[in-house]
C-alpha cells in the first residue's frame, strides 16, 4: 500500500504526475490534508532541501520537486471551501522588487514556501512599494518577501521598507530579502529582518519568524 | 582630450604611475599574462555599462570611448565578431523584436527616475517554450544559419588595433558563443531546468542545433579574423551564489562535449579561449581546464568558493583569470577605500608569474559613484606593477 513516505519520496524526485496521482489516492483513503501535507509534501521538501545543502541536488531539481509540491496543493485546494484543511503556519506576500523582472529565484522560493505551510501570495515582477504594502495590509500578511537580481533595483527594497514604516506596520511584519545581489551585510544594510541565501533556507527563515 | 586645468589634474595621478610602470605595449603585456609570464604590469580589461562609460569620460574630460580606454591604460579591445546581414528582425506589434534565435525580447526600464536608471533588453517570448516533442523543436523555422552573416571586415576591424592592443573577439551578449544561455532564452529558464531534470532528449535535441550552429560559425569567424584576433571568450552562466547551478555530472554529460570543441576550433587558429560565466563554479573548474579552457572570466567574489586567492593557488598553474572584482558590493556600495583594498587584494594574491588580468566580475553598474571607479583604475596602477 502507498503511504505517506512513498509521497515524501515522490516530491523530493519531482515527479509531479505521480504525486497527483498518489495524493488523490491518499484523500481518497480518508488520509488527512494536514497529514499529506507535513508528512507527504514538507517531508519530502525539507529531504531535498537537505541534499541541496550538502550539494547532492541542485537548481533543476529544486525547480521539479518544487513543482511536484504544488500538484500536491493543486489536488487538496478545490477541497478547502470554508476553512483551510490544513493549517497554514503563516501568509508571505512575495515579489521582485520594482524594476527588476527577473522570476525564476523568486518562483523557487515561493513554491518553497508553499510546499512548506504557507500560505503565499505571488506578486510577480516589478512590483511597486504601494503595491507590496497594499497587499500586505489586505491578506494580513506575516512576512513580506522580497526577490531583487538585478543589483542597481535593490534599493526598492529599502523604498519598501521605509514604506512599511510610514504605514506603521513594520512591527507585525517581518520581511525577508533574497536574489543573487543580496547578502546578509545588505540585509542588515537596509534594515530588513533576514535574508536567505536560497531557496530552502529561505524556508527555514519564514518559519523562524512565525514561531 | 580636454585640456582644461581640472581635468589634466584629475588625470595627473593615473598618467604618473603609468608612465612609471609601463615598458611594452598593452598586447605584449596580455600576451605575456595569458603565457604565465610577467610582463611590467597587471594587464586591464574594462566592463562598463554605457552610463558608467559616459561618467568617466566626463569626470576624465575624454571625448570619446577610444580616447578613454586608451588613457585609463585598458589593455584588451573588444571586436564584436561579423556583421549581422540576415533578413531584418522581425517587429511586433506588442513592441517586441525577434533575435537572431528568434526570441522575442523587449526594452524594459529599470531604476526609472533615479540616477540609475537605465535599460535592458528582456525576454518576453521564447518560441520552444510549450513544444513537447524533439520533432516539433527539429520543424522550428527560427534555426539560425551562419550564413546570415558578412564576414569581410573582421580581419580589418580586429587589426585596427594591432599591434599596440590585445584584441578579444567576444561577439554581442545575444549571439556569443554558448549552450545553455541559447537554450534557456528559447525555452524559458523554468522549462530548461525542468527539461534538465526530466527531459534529456529535449534537452540533447536543443542543444545540438544550437552547438552545430556555432561549429560552423565560429570556424568563420576565426578565419575572417585573418590571424588578427588574439583571444576569443564565449560565455555562459552555470554558476549560482552558493554553488553551480546543476551537478558536475549533469554539466559533463549534456556540455563538456561542445565546450571542449569550441576551445579545440579557436586553439586550431592559434586562439586563446576565455569563458565567462557568473558565480561559484569552483566544482566545474577541473572539468573546464580538462575541456581545454585558457582564461576564466568573472571570479565574481561574492559567490561562495571564487576567492581569487584559492583558485589561483588550486588552479593557476593550468588556467588564467581576469575578473575579481565586486560589482555587486564593493564598488556600489563601498568606500574608495575598500575598492583600493580589494586591488591590491587581488593583485597581491594573483599576479605572481603571470596569469591574470584585471576585471570587474562583470560590467560596472550604474549604482556605481565614480569616486569608486576612480579608485579602482588609480589602484589598478598603483597595485598592479611587477616592480
Amino acid at each position: 500500500m502507498a503511504t505517506l513516505t512513498d509521497l515524501a519520496e515522490l516530491v523530493e524526485s519531482g515527479k509531479s504526475k505521480e504525486v497527483r496521482s498518489l495524493t488523490q489516492k491518499l484523500l481518497g483513503e480518508n488520509v488527512s490534508a494536514d497529514a499529506i501535507i507535513t508528512e507527504g509534501v514538507i517531508a519530502g521538501l525539507d529531504a531535498l532541501g537537505k541534499k541541496f545543502e550538502k550539494f547532492e541536488a541542485f537548481v533543476p531539481e529544486l525547480i521539479t520537486a518544487g513543482l511536484a509540491a504544488q500538484e500536491a496543493l493543486k489536488v487538496l485546494r478545490p477541497k478547502m471551501t470554508q476553512k483551510a484543511l490544513h493549517k497554514e503556519i503563516g501568509t508571505v506576500v512575495i515579489g521582485t522588487v520594482e524594476g527588476d523582472v527577473h522570476d525564476v529565484g523568486k518562483n523557487i522560493v515561493a513554491m518553497m514556501l508553499e510546499g512548506g505551510g504557507f500560505k503565499v501570495i505571488d506578486l510577480g515582477v516589478d512590483v511597486p512599494p504601494d503595491t507590496f504594502i497594499k497587499e500586505a495590509k489586505y491578506h494580513g500578511a506575516d512576512i513580506l518577501a522580497l526577490s531583487a537580481l538585478y543589483s542597481p533595483t535593490r534599493l526598492a527594497m529599502k523604498e519598501t521598507l521605509q514604506k512599511l514604516i510610514d504605514e506603521g506596520m513594520r512591527d507585525n511584519t517581518k520581511v525577508m530579502v533574497g536574489g543573487a545581489p543580496i547578502d546578509q551585510e545588505f540585509c542588515d544594510l537596509i534594515g530588513a529582518d533576514g535574508y536567505a541565501p536560497d531557496a530552502p533556507a529561505g524556508l527555514k527563515l519564514a518559519k523562524t519568524f512565525v514561531k | 582630450m580636454k585640456e582644461d586645468q581640472i581635468y589634466k589634474d584629475r588625470r595627473d595621478k593615473i598618467n604618473e604611475l603609468r608612465s612609471k610602470n609601463e615598458k611594452m605595449t598593452a598586447r605584449e603585456r596580455t600576451l605575456k599574462a595569458i603565457n604565465f609570464e610577467e610582463p611590467d604590469r597587471i594587464p586591464i580589461d574594462n566592463w562598463m555599462v554605457p552610463e558608467i562609460k559616459k561618467r568617466c569620460r566626463e569626470y576624465w574630460g575624454c571625448e570619446n570611448d577610444e580616447e578613454l580606454l586608451a588613457f585609463l591604460g585598458v589593455d584588451v579591445r573588444d571586436n564584436y565578431g561579423p556583421s549581422y546581414v540576415g533578413q531584418e528582425f522581425k517587429k511586433f506589434d506588442d513592441g517586441t523584436v525577434a533575435d537572431l534565435w528568434g526570441v522575442r525580447r523587449r526594452v524594459v526600464t529599470y531604476g526609472k527616475g533615479t540616477s540609475y536608471e537605465g535599460t535592458w533588453k528582456e525576454v518576453s517570448w521564447s518560441p520552444l517554450e510549450h513544444m513537447t516533442t524533439v520533432e516539433e523543436i527539429n520543424a522550428y523555422e527560427g534555426w539560425p544559419s551562419a550564413d546570415w552573416w558578412d564576414y569581410s571586415k573582421m580581419k580589418e576591424e580586429c587589426a585596427y588595433w594591432h599591434p599596440e592592443y590585445f584584441v578579444l573577439n567576444k561577439g554581442d551578449r545575444l549571439d556569443r558563443t554558448a549552450q545553455l544561455k541559447p537554450m534557456m532564452y528559447l525555452r524559458g529558464i523554468q522549462q530548461t531546468f525542468i527539461d534538465l531534470a526530466q527531459n534529456p532528449e529535449i534537452v540533447e535535441c536543443i542543444r545540438d542545433h544550437i552547438v552545430n550552429y556555432f561549429l560552423e560559425y565560429n570556424p568563420k569567424v576565426f578565419e575572417a579574423g585573418g590571424g588578427e584576433v588574439d583571444m576569443f571568450m564565449m560565455g555562459d552562466d552555470v554558476g549560482g551564489q552558493r554553488g553551480p547551478l546543476l551537478s558536475v555530472e549533469m554539466w559533463r554529460r549534456y556540455f563538456k562535449d561542445a565546450f571542449r570543441k569550441y576551445c579545440d576550433i579557436a586553439h586550431s587558429f592559434g586562439i586563446k579561449v576565455m569563458y565567462h560565466t557568473c558565480g561559484d563554479v569552483y566544482m566545474l573548474i577541473p572539468e573546464f581546464i580538462d575541456a581545454g579552457l585558457d582564461c576564466l572570466q568573472s571570479l565574481q567574489p561574492e559567490a561562495t568558493n571564487m576567492d581569487i586567492k584559492r583558485l589561483k593557488k588550486e588552479f593557476g598553474k593550468d588556467l588564467s583569470f581576469q575578473g575579481g572584482m565586486s560589482i555587486q558590493q564593493v564598488l556600489p556600495l563601498g568606500t574608495p577605500e575598500d575598492v583600493r583594498k580589494m586591488v591590491k587584494y587581488a593583485a597581491d594574491n594573483a599576479k605572481q608569474g603571470g596569469g591574470y588580468i584585471f576585471g570587474t566580475a562583470h560590467n560596472i553598474q550604474a549604482d556605481t559613484a565614480i569616486e569608486n571607479v576612480v579608485a579602482l583604475f588609480e589602484a589598478y596602477h598603483e597595485y598592479g606593477a611587477y616592480s
